[in-house]
């Protein structure tokens, strides 16, 4: 089968992308695993998602039904309940899928999106010690299980990590007639959403412990109970601070993580930081007619932004296949400096400077006000003064093609401003 | 009444199994859990040593030197993965190199073919992350990795088809000699009648003796190790088993190449006074992390997926405890099995058939040795995939997208000679759940299959053990 684009994912991101891409001289084909399309936002039944692109405040359904019928008022093609199993390039890409309706097929398609989001972090990956009973479970594999299984993982709940997941899973736990008895998180600032902290433990009087980790894990063959310690600034544990909790359950919000092992057969080039491809303002990876958007680029807070980063990479893939790629790539770095923890895209290409280009960042540090600056051989081209800024919340920054005053690199930096 | 009951189906009990099945007796394998291959079995190197490493003459030695050569046979009959990596014995000054020379001397003593010294700088030809700092090592060209639970779960499959029988959940709690039977009684109240009980108990094996003999001869001192494992994309990073010199705690933290791509890191060994808790520790990652830089020049500890730990069953005898008890006749201990028990397991269950039972019954007629494997389809080339799609369209369901494991391979899981019902033991047996993501997407899949294949409701299928499901209670029903 052929097609000018083969979209990887129809949650928030390969929607908005396809609708985006969509042109009637152009063949897309969305290619999704689960039986419907929408993705995650599927088993995200709290509301909150929609107040940027919306204006107003749906469920994570609704958002995505938004979307889902456009996309087929569009008559764009799509296949469900269908996996990609590997991307090849060659003149065209080759995308190797399978289903169990139809078997094994190769689909020839001229540009690729890869929106195939994100996974939840493991118990694994940050070697939390103890035993290994069950009952210690990623929070977003429980949300799936209670809001699309109905049925709860367990009843006396800890969690560990802030991240937004575990946030809302603190509450929506709670609200099915479970016991949340905390939150630990290991920075001393919250992962997560101010306004799920305040909706989410507050006003269920669950306990945020900052500064903390789980360092033991008890229970041969179920979860008996944990202990919690405060850690230093190394992120050591402090002797004689240790809490004991009974519980039955231990939910990992410990942080998110690109789904790229689609790379696997490519050349891609890869940041350390993001965990995902290195892009350009276009969203191209250094694979010609292969992009990258929504959470397989770079975990993002809110979904409007993911709707809004992969439209841009749906009408930078359609220019692509309709217009053809850049002659020659001028690509410079967009360098991340003091208080910046990364800015996608990661580098610009100057060889096409008609449209504004949009940083979208990360801080590391939180405080309430502060001043974003552009520098560009030393000069300051664009400045922008934020309020609540947090390392948990994205920060955006328009820079107009009219701003730079060279094809040279770009640095980025935040100054606190003091009251 | 069985001819012969063996208690524990690890990778001892059940190649022990596999043998007697080759024989006209009737043999009956128990298991305390709900799954074979649970303890040792489970958590250990999957290093099939070369045998440079048992002191000459001591039955390690030899078991682990012919158990080494038996694992080709294996391989080829009952379909179990082989890695031959070879493995690497590090040195870094001349006082090393000097233990280096005598341990050389040990393993060609012990009968281990083909080893060689190698320099440093020619070492780091083959093994580029070897540390720099290594000026000499002793290379073992017929160590290899083996991926253990399968090896015991293809054994016991294979003996199943030639005859033997299989319980699991049958702790035995009481036994008793009348004349010239054993009545073994199990914690459900069952008992059970048998000429020979073998006990390869593992860590339990001190107690079960206890149930028999007034004064049992050895003692298991537990010996804790932990384990850490790195994602198949450092799957390039070494192509070698790489042993630190051994030390009389053992043979130290090694970087081992697994047959899955994954790269696993370990052991510690600390001994421990319960025989349960195998619990992971700060402290045991620290000393992973130090003693690998002896090892490797770079670790990539971000890669890390997943951590373990297991309890060897090291015991007050200096060597393999293979007898025939000396109060009971027709009592055997296969006891004090830790390190090259994996190894050395084929070689025991023919030592133990052979020359410590001395088996006189007839050889089946009909024995067959091969217990058939399908390949995994992520393994097979596109046309191979397509055809086995077309016998099952099950195999184009991909349910664990990080191990591209199909639908039809986790039906077959539940289905087998020794199928399950748990979510761990799928992924013992399909690797569903074994990836980046450690089942996080694919474990309510997973899940939904056990339940749709054993006709059991949702919230009964267990993670492992008994009374361990996943989901605990419905929401939104009246009660």
């Amino acid at each position: 089968m052929k097609t000018d684009i083969a979209i990887i994912g129809g949650g928030a991101a390969g929607l908005s992308a396809a609708l985006s891409a969509y042109d009637q001289n152009l063949n897309i084909l969305v290619i999704e695993r689960e039986k419907t399309l929408g993705g995650i936002l599927n088993q995200c039944i709290h509301n909150g998602f929609g107040l940027h692109v919306f204006k107003e405040e749906l469920t994570g359904p609704e958002y995505a039904s938004r979307f889902i019928q456009k996309f087929h008022e569009q008559n764009i093609q799509f296949k469900l309940h269908t996996t990609v199993l590997d991307i090849k390039k060659n003149q065209d890409f080759e995308l190797s899928i399978s289903s169990l309706e139809s078997g094994m097929e190769t689909i020839h398609a001229k540009a690729v999106i890869l929106s195939s989001g994100c996974y939840e972090r493991t118990r694994g990956s940050i070697q939390i010690p103890g035993e290994r009973p069950k009952g210690i479970m990623p929070a977003g594999s429980a949300q799936r299980y209670l809001n699309m299984e109905g049925y709860l993982v367990g009843k006396r709940i800890f969690i560990l990590g802030s991240g937004d997941i575990g946030l809302i899973m603190a509450r929506r736990m709670t609200l099915e007639g479970a016991k949340v008895l905390g939150v630990a998180e290991i920075m001393p600032y919250s992962n997560g959403l101010t306004r799920n902290i305040v909706q989410c433990l507050d006003d269920f009087d669950i306990p945020l412990y900052l500064s903390h980790t789980v360092t033991d894990i008890r229970g041969k063959d179920v979860l008996e109970g944990i202990t919690i310690q405060k850690v230093d600034e190394t992120f050591k544990p402090i002797p004689g601070t240790e809490i004991q909790f009974e519980v039955d359950t231990l939910l990992l919000s410990i942080g998110l993580v690109p789904d790229i092992s689609l790379f696997e057969s490519l050349n891609i080039e890869k940041s350390a930081i993001t965990k995902s491809a290195i892009v350009n303002q276009f969203y191209e990876t250094n694979i010609e007619g292969l992009f990258v958007c929504g959470n397989a680029l770079h975990v993002h807070d809110l979904v409007d932004w993911v709707t809004e980063e992969s439209e841009k990479a749906g009408r930078c893939a359609k220019n692509y296949i309709l217009h053809g790629a850049s002659e020659h790539r001028m690509e410079v770095s967009v360098k991340p400096g003091k208080h910046i923890r990364y800015i996608v895209p990661q580098k610009i290409d100057f060889s096409r400077k008609d449209a504004p280009v949009e940083l979208s960042f990360r801080t590391t540090k939180k405080m309430e006000s502060g001043i974003f600056y552009v520098y560009q051989n030393g000069v300051l081209i664009k400045s922008k003064k934020a309020k609540y800024i947090a390392p948990a919340e994205m920060e955006h920054l328009l820079i107009k093609p009219e701003d730079f005053i060279s094809n040279d690199p770009i640095e980025l930096i935040l100054e606190e401003v003091k009251s | 009444m069985y001819d012969y009951i063996i208690i524990g189906a690890g990778i001892i009990g059940t190649t022990i199994a596999r043998e007697l099945s080759k024989y006209q007796v009737n043999i009956l394998v128990l298991e305390k859990e709900n799954d074979i291959a649970n303890q040792q079995t489970t958590a250990n190197s999957a290093i099939i040593h070369s045998g440079h490493d048992p002191k000459p003459g001591t039955l390690k030695a030899r078991l682990c030197v012919r158990g080494n050569a038996l694992y080709h046979t294996l391989e080829k009959e009952l379909s179990i993965p082989l890695l031959k990596t070879g493995a690497f014995v590090v040195a870094h000054n001349p006082d090393e190199e000097t233990l280096l020379h005598a341990l050389e001397e040990r393993a060609k003593i012990n009968g281990v073919p083909e080893t060689m010294i190698l320099t440093g700088d020619k070492a780091r030809q083959i093994e580029p992350n070897l540390t720099k700092h290594a000026t000499m090592v002793l290379s073992l060209p017929t160590t290899m990795v083996t991926y253990p639970w399968e090896v015991a779960i293809a054994a016991l499959e294979n003996a199943i088809k030639n005859g033997a029988h299989f319980r699991k959940n049958s702790e035995v709690v009481k036994i008793q000699k009348n004349e010239d039977k054993f009545i073994l009684t199990l914690k459900s109240g069952d008992t059970l009648e048998t000429k020979h009980i073998i006990s390869a108990a593992g860590i339990f094996s001190d107690e079960v003796a206890h149930m028999i003999e007034e004064h049992v001869s050895y003692q298991i001192q537990p010996r804790k190790g932990e384990y850490y494992v790195l994602d198949r994309k450092a799957v390039q990073l070494f192509s070698h088993v790489l042993y630190p010199l051994p030390t009389e705690k053992g043979k130290g933290v090694l970087i081992v190449p697994q047959v899955h791509g994954n790269i696993l890191l370990g052991p510690t060994s600390t001994l421990v006074d319960t025989k349960e808790i195998a619990s992971t520790t700060q402290v045991g990652m620290a000393q992973i992390k130090e003693d690998l830089k002896r090892l490797a020049e770079t670790i990539p500890y971000e890669l890390i997926i997943r951590s373990f730990a297991g309890v060897r069953a090291s015991s007050s005898y200096d060597d393999f405890f293979i007898q025939e008890s000396k109060e009971v006749k027709g009592f055997y201990h296969v006891a004090g099995i830790d390190s090259p028990g994996l190894t050395a397991a084929p070689a025991i269950a023919e030592y133990l058939v052979h020359e410590v039972i001395q088996i006189k019954n007839k050889p089946k007629e009909y024995f067959n040795p091969i217990r058939q494997k399908q390949k995994a389809f992520y393994s097979l080339s596109v046309d191979d995939r397509k055809r086995l799609i077309e016998s099952d369209p099950r195999y184009g369901n991909i349910i664990c997208k990080c191990e591209k494991i199909t639908e039809a391979e986790i039906v077959s899981a539940i289905q087998g000679p020794t199928g399950v019902d748990t979510i761990k033991g799928i992924k013992k047996r399909a690797r569903a759940g074994g990836g980046l993501c450690q089942g996080g997407y694919c474990e309510s899949l997973v899940l939904k299959i056990i339940a749709r294949e054993t006709g059991k409701p949702l919230n009964s299928i267990n993670y492992y053990a008994e009374n361990t499901p996943i989901l605990v209670q419905e929401t939104k029903v009246k009660k």
